[in-house]
């Protein structure tokens, strides 16, 4: 039965669940620890030994911070940061990205970094056809956020006009605002919200099944790129 | 993969590690070696204190174990809240034809699936098959393991034993294109062929790295883009989920999910971790419109009961197989399931149920050096638990002996019950210094009337020389003077 | 192994009681009688309960656990009494300290068992952090590759080994590769699954080799025999060791042309006892 299934077999099934929790004499309760785990080996610590992994930087990594840091996390990664449409669709050109996708919402500023002097003729559709998905070769979608500590960019449903779009391509341009960038992992733990779908990307797809060779660009994006606009 | 019903000689292991090639062999080490060696360089760069971490983990998943009646059901309240629709599969049967319902329902004739253990314990694949769905593996590991037949062998990197020749011809034979063994073309190939499949299929199956009963998010943990493909491509997602998965709340996710890429693969974070909490939005074109969310017992809750449960904090990192000098030199396909390494030498056998005895050997393949439990992000106490397992095998034996379950003991190194005869002798003084005395002789028989265990120790020792009450003689002697 | 929780220690007394381990009792007196040498250098009275016979080890990683029960009671009636034990061995003191506790879990003498685990000390943990010498007398002249056996796990044995290694002059501690990865002894493992310890002896081996040390050291004679006895084997018979292809990566050791052999080893009482010897202390 599909949409919740069988009442008495899921009763039977929690029965089991109680029955085999209850043997256990003694039960663990809930560790207790800070929320953001040290990244950093310079931070200075002291205390028990779970205090030590645990404790809070000094610093809760104001926002050019968290840009610098997120950029060298990204870079890394084998992602690229930008932070000027006008130089991202010069590398979209040098690329040989001639055509692509963009969010209609953001249709505007990147006719508009099309239209300066000397820019690059690169095309792109407003509207996704699956049915031509190869013929997309740069996607730029909206990013949800950012995370400085380990250079990765947050998409989900809300900003993500089509997810076949920031997926599909193989040149995923994610755009976001800097006061967007959290600083650790455990910051967009924390907002992670209502959204059904949010995405942690950091860097390119990529794989090392074949000898453990590193081979980028597997189903997902081969070059994953931050364009870093104002809000 | 299925458990052999039959009996299985109890140095298995050993055998298949002998009969293995050269070059597998130092495929499989080598390939764990690194990942061990990128575990270790980004856990102490990162961390000032990598094992008080793992403690941490480890309390989480074990309290979450412990109150599994408290977090199970609030894990379905929000999925259900966020229009997920939630199952519940006692067994394997169960859960494949919870499957196969979902998929009927929706008139679904192909799926695309992402790389999942618990979808392999159940052996869906063929189930599928079987009633004319077709489902591919779209993680490139798996998927060459489906083209050839063949079986993962490591949790993380089911192809560490293969090399590229191997998986070029597999391409050609199956029509992906002319013989060439070069990486990046082989992931072409694959990235090409698998696009067309996802945008074809009727709905994505995948499993789940974790379920936070919070918020209700199953998280997935993935490099490749292919579970994202899945949930972008189709309009249908089931997710397979055993029951241990679960942890309390959102924000352990983080402790967790620190831990999770570095033990595995050396990195912060996997590529892409999907944090999933129903259908796609609204006002989204792509993606499920249909979220089925499946919890799997099929023996867990029997392990949870008992005093192996530990084990079940397991978040499948394979730091354990990376580690372990047995799994190195054996490779995955030694351990005969889904599960290999340390990890796989104690959960194989718990859920195989009332067929334990036809994996009770794989628990003795260990030194019990430790080094897993050492790597271990959520501190599972391997060993013990294998010391555990060594126990209850020598128990079931002893209870299918005695009841006329026939003599196991043909060719074994070390047959049961050896040690009653150690017993006797360890418990008597007297006879234990006459043996001291005595054992020398030992040495005097012919090869062929020594004990089996000393002639195996002469084929890769030269013995050390018997000198027993040497010690106690020489002590005596400086006592007196 | 597991932390349990460390097992707090009891403060020691200067009398104490010596497990001489089966293996010394049977092959390695040298072991024995160099730790009663230090053990008496170091003020201690030291008693030999004769009586004694194994720590029940074999018979619990065997699965046999009613046998090591037995054997494991007979061993907590031959040390009743409050003296420290003391035990040339890691894996023989972590039997009694930890493996024990998981034997008798559910037993009524469990409490007898705990007590015994608290007082009893490796060699090396009883003179750093029971008697608090760090440091040791005479000379040895000698590249010394120290091999820590894998129930050093979860303690500070190789700590206390190599704070007493180090402060002898002339000691230098050479590191080799892979120091993480067990020699493949294991007891009944080296019978029962030969090939794989074959293979996890041969590395190790051309590991230490490659460090080219004087002298191999460990505080276990179980992994002195194993892998010793290993390379006896291959000095006899010098051959490909099947473990490393040419041109292996780097990381790995070189593939020894000829087998460096024969590999000198001691165990840690003998050097500490020699090491006395050449400082005059004892004779």
């Amino acid at each position: 039965m599909i949409g919740g299934g069988d009442d008495a077999a899921r009763a039977r099934f929690f029965a089991r669940v109680s029955e085999a929790v209850a043997a256990r004499a003694t039960k663990r309760p809930a560790p207790e620890y800070r929320d953001a785990v040290a990244f950093a080996r310079d931070v200075a610590t002291n205390g028990t030994a779970e205090a030590v992994a645990l404790a809070v930087p000094a610093d809760a990594l104001a926002t050019e911070k968290r840009l610098a840091r997120f950029r060298e996390r990204l870079e890394s990664a084998h992602g690229r940061l930008f932070t000027d449409a006008g130089a991202l669709t010069a590398w979209l050109a040098a690329q040989g990205a001639r055509h692509g996708y963009c969010d209609p919402a953001l249709a505007s500023m990147f006719a508009a970094a099309l239209a300066l002097p000397g820019a690059p003729s690169l095309t792109f559709e407003t509207e996704l056809e699956r049915a031509r998905i190869d013929d997309y070769r740069f996607g730029v979608t909206r990013a949800a956020g950012a995370i400085a500590e380990t250079g990765t960019i947050i998409l989900d449903d809300a900003h993500t006009s089509r997810r076949l779009a920031a997926l599909a391509p193989w040149i995923h341009v994610a755009v976001f605002a800097p006061e967007q960038i959290h600083a650790h992992v455990a910051d967009a733990i924390a907002a992670l919200g209502d959204d059904p779908n949010v995405i942690w990307c950091t860097g390119p797809s990529k794989t090392a099944d074949v000898e453990g060779i590193l081979i980028e660009g597997v189903h997902g994006p081969g070059a994953q790129i931050a364009l870093i606009a104002a809000a | 993969m299925s458990t052999n019903p039959g009996p299985n000689p109890p140095d298995a292991v050993d055998r298949f590690a002998a009969a293995q090639g050269q070059e597998r062999r130092e495929a499989v080490r080598l390939g764990s070696k690194a990942g061990h060696e990128k575990r270790t360089e980004i856990l102490f760069r990162d961390y000032a204190d990598p094992d008080g971490l793992r403690r941490l983990a480890g309390a989480i998943k074990q309290h979450a174990l412990d109150h599994l009646d408290v977090y199970l059901p609030r894990a379905e309240a929000q999925l259900r809240a966020h229009g997920a629709q939630v199952h519940f599969a006692a067994d394997a049967a169960e859960a494949r034809d919870q499957v196969l319902a979902i998929l009927r329902a929706r008139g679904a004739l192909s799926v695309v699936k992402a790389k999942s253990m618990v979808t392999e314990e159940i052996e869906l694949g063929p189930f599928l098959a079987h009633h004319q769905i077709e489902s591919i593996e779209t993680d490139l590991g798996e998927f060459i393991v489906q083209i050839d037949d063949d079986h993962p062998s490591h949790i993380v990197k089911p192809i560490i034993h293969k090399n590229r020749r191997e998986i070029a011809n597999s391409l050609e034979r199956h029509g992906l294109g002319p013989y060439d063994d070069t990486p990046e073309v082989i992931t072409r190939r694959a990235r090409a062929f698998l696009r067309n499949k996802y945008l074809g299929a009727d709905a994505g199956i995948t499993g789940a790295n974790f379920v936070s009963a919070e918020s209700g998010r199953l998280v997935l943990v993935t490099n490749e883009g292919n579970s994202r493909f899945c949930l972008a491509a189709t309009g249908c997602h089931i997710a397979l989920c055993g029951i241990e998965k679960i942890v309390p709340r959102d924000r352990d996710l983080g402790v967790l999910l620190n831990m999770l890429a570095r033990s595995a693969t050396g990195q912060q974070l996997s590529v892409y971790t999907e944090f999933l909490r129903g259908p796609r939005a609204p006002q989204q074109a792509d993606g499920p419109e249909e979220m089925h969310v499946i919890f799997l017992d099929n023996g867990r809750t029997r392990v949870l009961g008992s005093e192996y449960r530990e084990i079940l904090r397991c978040i499948r990192c394979g730091a354990c197989l990376n580690v372990c000098p047995v799994y190195r030199q054996a490779s995955g396909h030694a351990y005969r399931g889904v599960y290999s390494g340390p990890v796989g030498a104690v959960l194989s056998p718990l859920l195989a149920g009332s067929e334990f005895a036809t994996l009770s050997d794989l628990p003795k393949a260990s030194s019990l050096c430790g080094a897993c439990n050492e790597v271990c992000p959520v501190d599972i106490p391997i060993p013990d638990l294998l010391l555990r397992l060594r126990d209850r095998a020598q128990r079931t034996q002893q209870e299918s002996d005695g009841a006329g379950g026939g003599d196991r003991t043909g060719g074994t190194t070390v047959p049961p019950g050896s040690m009653t005869a150690f017993a006797e002798v360890a418990t008597r003084p007297w006879a234990w210094k006459g043996a001291l005395a005595t054992g020398g002789l030992v040495n005097h028989l012919p090869q062929s009337l020594r004990p089996k265990a000393l002639r195996v120790w002469g084929q890769n020792h030269v013995q050390a020389p018997w000198r027993g009450g040497v010690f106690r003689k020489w002590l005596a002697q400086r006592r007196r003077s | 192994m597991s932390a349990r929780g460390a097992v707090t220690k009891s403060a020691p007394r200067r009398r104490v009681s010596l497990m001489a381990t089966c293996l010394a009792d049977a092959f390695f007196d040298d072991v024995a009688q160099a730790t009663v040498e230090i053990l008496e250098h170091l003020g201690c009275e030291v008693s030999f309960p004769e009586d004694q016979t194994c720590c029940a080890q074999p018979a619990f990683n065997a699965g046999e656990w009613d046998s090591a029960r037995r054997v494991a009671r007979h061993t907590l009636g031959v040390f009743r009494g409050d003296d420290a034990v003391v035990v040339p061995s890691g894996s023989c003191a972590r039997m009694v300290d930890h493996g024990a506790l998981l034997l008798f879990e559910n037993e009524p003498d469990q409490p007898a068992v705990e007590a015994l685990a608290h007082r009893t000390w490796e060699l090396c943990d009883f003179i750093v952090r029971g008697l608090g010498v760090t440091s040791w007398p005479g000379r040895v002249k000698a590249r010394v590759a120290f091999h820590r056996s894998c129930h050093s796990r979860g303690t500070r044995y190789t700590e206390s080994a190599l704070t007493l290694l180090r402060s002898i002059d002339g000691v230098e501690v050479v590191p080799f590769g892979e120091g993480e990865q067990c020699c493949g002894f294991g007891g009944t493992f080296s019978v029962g699954f030969p090939h794989i310890s074959r293979a996890m002896g041969s590395l190790k081996i051309d590991h230490v080799l490659a460090a080219k040390p004087d002298l191999l050291v460990s505080a276990d004679a179980s992994c002195l025999m194993h892998i010793g006895g290993l390379a006896d084997l291959l000095a006899r018979n010098p051959q490909r060791v099947p473990n490393l292809p040419r041109g292996a990566p780097a990381g790995d050791p070189p593939p020894p042309d000829a087998i460096q052999l024969p590999l000198a080893r001691k165990h840690i009482a003998v050097v500490l006892r020699d090491a006395l010897k050449s400082s005059g202390a004892i004779a």
